[in-house]
Formats: structure tokens, C-alpha cells, sequence
């Protein structure tokens, strides 16, 4: 299989004042295409920075980073842009919906974004995964009057509209009940499954952790092993 | 995509509708006051066109000055007849003329007595005087009989008299000497603003035989145009025309004749006759300051008012963007460039400012139709000034709406600073604000 995510040597300090606060020390990991993947540690362990560093939402402070075979340390702010916009989906922990627009809008709006698709294509495109992921009855609904799994369901349905070929999502199931967070995480391993998405989330859940293909355990800024599901388990 | 920006805008512009509202209360206001205080300068305006060109002056007038002695001056065209030939052939925008006989004289009644700016007038051929003057006793007609005279209803009031009196008038001529002639009031007519306290209408006859001038002299042709905006256009095609027809004429100087007559021409030396072209603007300039005036208040006004409004919009999109950080984050993190965020912001800007100001001028369209409706006297002490007898605004939709827009492109451009900052926001930073 071929690695979608390069990540080499990778480090990231943030300056706090005048402390300087490694996030990411000297980090490597390879995603391959297809996987569902979890990033399992500590809070303050570095796994926000690694998938916002994936994600092409903040760059490296050493090491090169290569999403789609693509070196983001080279890319401009536009391209880099580009490239979240039609390779990359983003589910985050509080959702992140837009508040004025429907359920609708917001599934359809990186698709309109994107540019060459006709309504009728938008429309089908966003009715098949609001049916994907049980929400075609509240397709007008604005985010404020669903519940945090309906909206954790919209922001997956918005993540995969755009076809990206890896989904990020940072702790896509802490605001949620363990019920509602396990369906969520079987909503995105049924995607993952049907349209060989890759995906890479984080958690300290481990119930969450037992959905996934392997785990990669990251402690103190540094990565701790890759696990499969056996060994994670 | 427009449509879904258009709602993101206007529906993040209703989640805040007291803020907004406040803010598009005050562009509305701005735009209201802009709209109301042109719309009076532009009534100011047309009362005085309407008036002057019915009682002093033509759109384009062809007068002149005949000096006897280099020291002494006459407002005066000799042999007028071929001026209005020559005249003619020139104007195709033509509506009609009229030939006026100019003089300035006392009047003096058994009570009292005032100056005048006196009209020499064949009223059979005064179409303007028919239609504009409103007579409330005796009748315009008689003025065609010699020594007779048309007051407007407020030089009678000063005057004590009534139609059927008789007036003295001492007129004082270039010899130093004053003539006088008995006239009688056979017509009264309304007051049309500022330039009927002082003019009077006579015959011609009657005006010339005061100041003992030919049958062929007269003071001015007024010519009227079908468009009075192609006054100077006219006015100055007539001044090469006419000396190349081999008369003399003087130089393009826009003030009024009688300020020429008494400061400028006795000083100049040359004797005999020279035709001087003017529009009614150029004889009504002693007027402009007022005008100038008006407009640069309202400059000030509008300005300080804009500078409260482009810091409301400022303050507003800086508490707008701060309490949308983390959408504008997510928005740029799932792949929004830059320059969309910036139009998301300007469009939100614009939309406001399209709304505040389009109901300013819509409002202050309503209250100059509501004013002009209700045809409230001006006082007599601010009369002068406004130029009106009763509030008249003229408002066009065309500019006031053109005016709205103005004041939106202000509102967007104001944006402008704080959009930029809100693209440039860091979609990581954005995302974890806490606002």
C-alpha cells in the first residue's frame, strides 16, 4: 500500500512567552491508504499538534511533512488551502458547525467550495450521505436544534462530501455520551470501509481505540509504538 | 455560491440585530441628513432659478454697456433688433426671448418708499410672467398701458398702496441728475422669494421714457432655452458669434450686470457700446456664498457623522470577527482561501451598509414628500436665506439612492481593514480561540 501521510523527523516547539514549549519531538509515522488509524495518548501529549500538523493547519517546526506525496513545507498558503480543501476532511471534538446555515448547507458548503459540480449532482451527492449517516430528515434543521451526535453526524457527512482521500479528526467522540460516541466511530468505520477513506483520529478512549486498525501511542511530544488492533486490545 | 454567501451574511447580520441595528440606524440617519440637506441646497436652488428667471434674467442673457464718457455707464444694447437677428442664428436650443429695459429707481408712495430694481417689460411678449407670477389683485394685462407698475404683495405692504395708487419713481442717470415719472399699481402680484422684495415690473415704454432712451435701446435680451444646462455653453458661443459678427464684446466675467455697472466698467476706459453675454447663474452669483455655505456645513456634518459610522463598522466587524474566530478558523481548515473570507466579511459589511443607508434614503425621500406636502411658510427672518417663501425640498430617488450607495462603498471599504485581518487568521490559532 502506498503512505497518503509521510510525516519524518518531524518536531514542533510553540513559544509561550519567552518559554519555549516542545509540542513534537522528532516524530515519524507512515499512513497508508485505506487505514483507520488512532492516535492514542495523554491530554498535552502532542496529538492535536500531530493531526493539525497532517491536516495542513499549522507547519513543522523541523522535518517535512508529505500529505497525497505532497512536501507541505514547500506549498504556498493557497495551495496548502487547495490541498485541505480536496484531499483533507476535518470532524472536530466540538463539532465546528456553521451556525447560520441548515444541515444541508453546511454537508454541501466544501462542495461548493470545490467548484464544478452542478446543484443536482450537490444535491445528491449531500442526500446520499445525510442518508449515510441517518440525518435526511433534519436536512433543514439548523445545527442549534440537533443534538451533539446529530451534529458529530453532520460534521462527518460534511468531512467526506468533498471525496478527500483522508479524514482527520481530533477527539471526534469527547463531547459525546459512550453510546453516541460509538456510533459515531462505527458511522466513520463504515465509511472508511465503503469508500476505502483513510482515517486518522485521536482519543484516550480505548473502547474508541478498539475500532480502529492500529494505534499509534504517542507520550511527551514522542511516539511510543504502532499497535495493531490485537495488540492495542 | 453567492446565494449561500448572501444568506451566511445576512443571517450572521440577524443574529446580532440589536448591534446591527443600531448601526444601520446611524447610516440611515447620515444617509437621511446627506439626502434632506441637498435636497433643500437643490429647492434653495430651483426657487431661485424659478424666480430670477422670471424676474431678472434669462438662461442666457445678451446685455451690454454703453459709456458715454470713459467715467459714466448705461446698462444698455443699442439697436437691439439687430442683436436679436444675429442672436437667433445661433441658438438653435432657443425656447423664446424676451427684451428688457433695465433701471433702478425710488419708489415713493403718500406713506413711504423703498429701491427697486425695475423691469421694462412688453408683457404681451413675457410668456415667463404669465406662468409664473401669481397676481392676488388687479391684472397683468394692464401692464401693457404706459406708466403703469406691477408690485409683488410684499413692496405693497411696505409701501401701503393697492392697485389703482399712484407711485413716484426717481430714477438717477448717468448725468447726475434724477428724472422722475408718476406710475400707477395696476397689478399686485404674489411673492416669489428673495429677488421679488426688490424687482418691479413697468412697460418699457415707460422705462425708457425715464431714463430718455431710443425706442431701438433697450437693457438686455433674456433668452430662454428648452435646456437651461446649456446656459454656458450657449453664452459662450454667443460671445465669439457676436464678435465676429463685428460687435464689441467683453470678456467672460461671471458676475452680476449692475455689479459691473458700478464697479467695474466706470474704471475701464473705452466709451461707447460693448455687449456682455451671462447666464443666470452668472447674474445670481452675488447669491453663490449662500449656497457654498449650505454645502459646506453639510460637509461637515456628513463627514463627522461618516467618521462615527466607519468607527461603529470598525468596532463592530472587530466584535463580530472575535466572537467568529473559531468558525472563521474552521472555515479556512476545511478550504477556505483566504480571499473568500475577506468577501464573506466585506459582503456582511456591504449588505448593512446597503440596508441602513437604502432605508435612510428611502426615509428621507418620505419625510421631503411629506414636508413639501405640507408647504410650511419659512419665517420671514431665515426667508432670505432659504431663498423660499414655503419649505420646498427637491429630491430626485435617482441620487438620493445614488447618494446610499455612496455610503454602503464607504461602509464595505471601511470593513476592508478588519476583513483582511480575519483572512489572515491562522485556521490552527482560529480553530482553538476561545472567544
Amino acid at each position: 500500500m502506498s503512505a497518503i501521510v509521510s510525516v519524518e523527523n518531524v518536531s514542533k516547539t510553540y513559544h509561550l512567552g519567552k518559554t519555549e514549549v516542545p509540542a513534537l519531538r522528532g516524530v515519524s509515522l507512515e499512513i497508508h491508504a485505506g487505514e483507520f488509524l488512532a492516535v492514542a495518548g495523554p491530554s498535552g501529549s502532542g496529538k492535536t499538534t500531530l493531526l493539525n500538523l497532517i491536516g495542513c493547519v499549522d507547519t513543522p517546526t523541523a522535518g517535512v511533512v508529505r500529505v497525497d506525496g505532497k512536501d507541505t513545507s514547500v506549498l504556498s498558503e493557497r495551495a496548502l488551502t487547495d490541498l485541505r480543501l480536496r484531499r483533507i476532511g476535518f470532524i472536530f471534538q466540538s463539532f465546528n458547525l456553521v451556525p447560520v446555515l441548515s444541515v444541508f448547507q453546511n454537508v454541501e458548503f466544501p462542495l461548493l467550495l470545490q467548484g464544478g459540480l452542478t446543484r443536482g449532482e450537490r444535491q445528491r451527492r449531500v442526500g446520499e450521505l445525510l442518508q449515510a449517516v441517518g440525518l435526511s430528515d433534519h436536512a433543514r434543521h439548523r445545527p442549534s436544534e440537533l443534538s451533539g451526535g446529530q451534529r458529530q453526524r453532520v460534521a462527518v457527512a460534511r468531512a467526506l462530501v468533498g471525496r478527500p482521500r483522508l479524514v482527520l479528526a481530533d477527539e471526534p467522540t469527547a463531547n459525546l455520551d459512550s453510546t453516541t460516541g460509538a456510533t459515531i466511530i462505527d458511522l466513520m468505520r463504515d465509511m472508511n470501509e465503503r469508500d476505502q477513506t483513510t482515517f486518522l483520529f485521536s482519543t484516550h478512549d480505548q473502547k474508541v481505540m478498539a475500532h480502529a486498525h492500529a494505534v499509534v501511542r504517542i507520550a511527551d511530544g514522542q511516539l511510543q509504538a504502532r499497535e495493531t488492533l490485537q495488540a492495542a486490545s | 455560491m453567492l446565494l449561500v454567501d448572501l444568506q451566511i451574511a445576512s443571517r450572521n447580520l440577524l443574529q446580532h440585530t440589536r448591534r446591527n441595528l443600531f448601526l444601520a440606524g446611524a447610516l440611515a440617519a447620515t444617509t437621511a441628513l446627506l439626502v434632506l440637506l441637498n435636497g433643500l441646497v437643490d429647492g434653495m436652488k430651483a426657487s431661485l432659478m424659478e424666480s430670477a428667471t422670471t424676474l431678472m434674467t434669462g438662461h442666457v442673457n445678451v446685455g451690454g454697456f454703453y459709456k458715454v464718457t470713459s467715467g459714466t455707464a448705461a446698462p444698455l444694447v443699442t439697436d437691439y433688433r439687430k442683436v436679436l437677428a444675429e442672436t437667433r442664428k445661433h441658438v438653435p436650443e432657443l425656447d423664446y426671448t424676451t427684451v428688457r429695459v433695465r433701471g433702478y429707481a425710488k419708489a415713493v408712495s403718500e406713506k413711504s418708499s423703498m429701491d427697486l430694481v425695475l423691469g421694462g417689460v412688453e408683457v404681451e411678449h413675457e410668456p415667463g410672467l404669465h406662468r409664473v407670477l401669481q397676481i392676488t389683485a388687479g391684472r397683468l394685462d394692464d401692464l401693457a398701458q404706459p406708466g403703469t407698475l406691477l408690485l409683488f404683495e410684499d413692496q405693497a405692504r411696505r409701501l401701503e398702496v393697492k392697485v389703482g395708487d399712484v407711485l413716484t419713481l426717481s430714477a438717477p442717470t448717468t448725468r447726475g441728475q434724477s428724472n422722475t415719472a408718476d406710475v400707477r399699481v395696476v397689478a399686485v402680484a404674489r411673492s416669489v422669494g428673495l429677488m421679488s422684495s426688490f424687482s418691479a415690473f413697468l412697460p418699457a415704454v415707460t422705462l425708457r421714457k425715464l431714463y430718455n432712451l431710443r425706442e431701438g435701446n433697450t437693457g438686455a435680451i433674456h433668452l430662454y432655452l428648452k435646456d437651461p444646462s446649456k446656459a454656458p455653453e450657449v453664452a459662450a458661443r454667443l460671445r465669439d458669434a457676436l464678435a465676429q459678427a463685428g460687435w464689441r464684446v467683453m470678456d467672460a466675467d461671471p458676475q452680476p450686470y449692475w455689479m459691473k455697472l458700478f464697479q467695474k466698467i466706470p474704471s475701464e476706459d473705452w466709451t461707447g457700446q460693448k455687449l456682455d453675454m451671462t447666464t443666470w447663474e452668472d447674474e445670481m452669483s452675488f447669491l453663490s456664498w449662500i449656497f457654498s455655505a449650505v454645502r459646506v456645513l453639510s460637509a461637515i456634518l456628513v463627514f463627522v457623522l461618516m467618521v462615527i459610522v466607519v468607527v461603529g463598522i470598525l468596532n463592530t466587524l472587530a466584535i463580530a470577527i472575535r466572537e467568529r474566530t473559531r468558525e472563521i478558523g474552521t472555515l479556512r481548515a476545511i478550504g477556505m482561501q483566504r480571499r473568500k473570507v475577506r468577501w464573506l466579511l466585506l459582503l456582511e459589511a456591504g449588505l448593512l451598509g446597503a440596508a441602513g443607508a437604502g432605508a435612510g434614503a428611502v426615509g428621507a425621500l418620505a419625510i421631503a414628500a411629506l414636508l413639501n406636502r405640507a408647504h410650511i411658510a419659512v419665517p420671514a427672518s431665515v426667508e432670505m436665506f432659504l431663498m423660499q417663501q414655503h419649505l420646498h425640498l427637491q429630491t430626485a430617488p435617482g441620487r438620493a439612492f445614488g447618494y446610499a450607495a455612496v455610503l454602503a462603498l464607504v461602509t464595505t471599504v471601511a470593513s476592508l481593514l478588519p476583513a483582511t485581518w480575519a483572512a489572515r487568521l491562522k485556521p490552527v490559532t482560529a480553530m482553538h480561540h476561545i472567544g
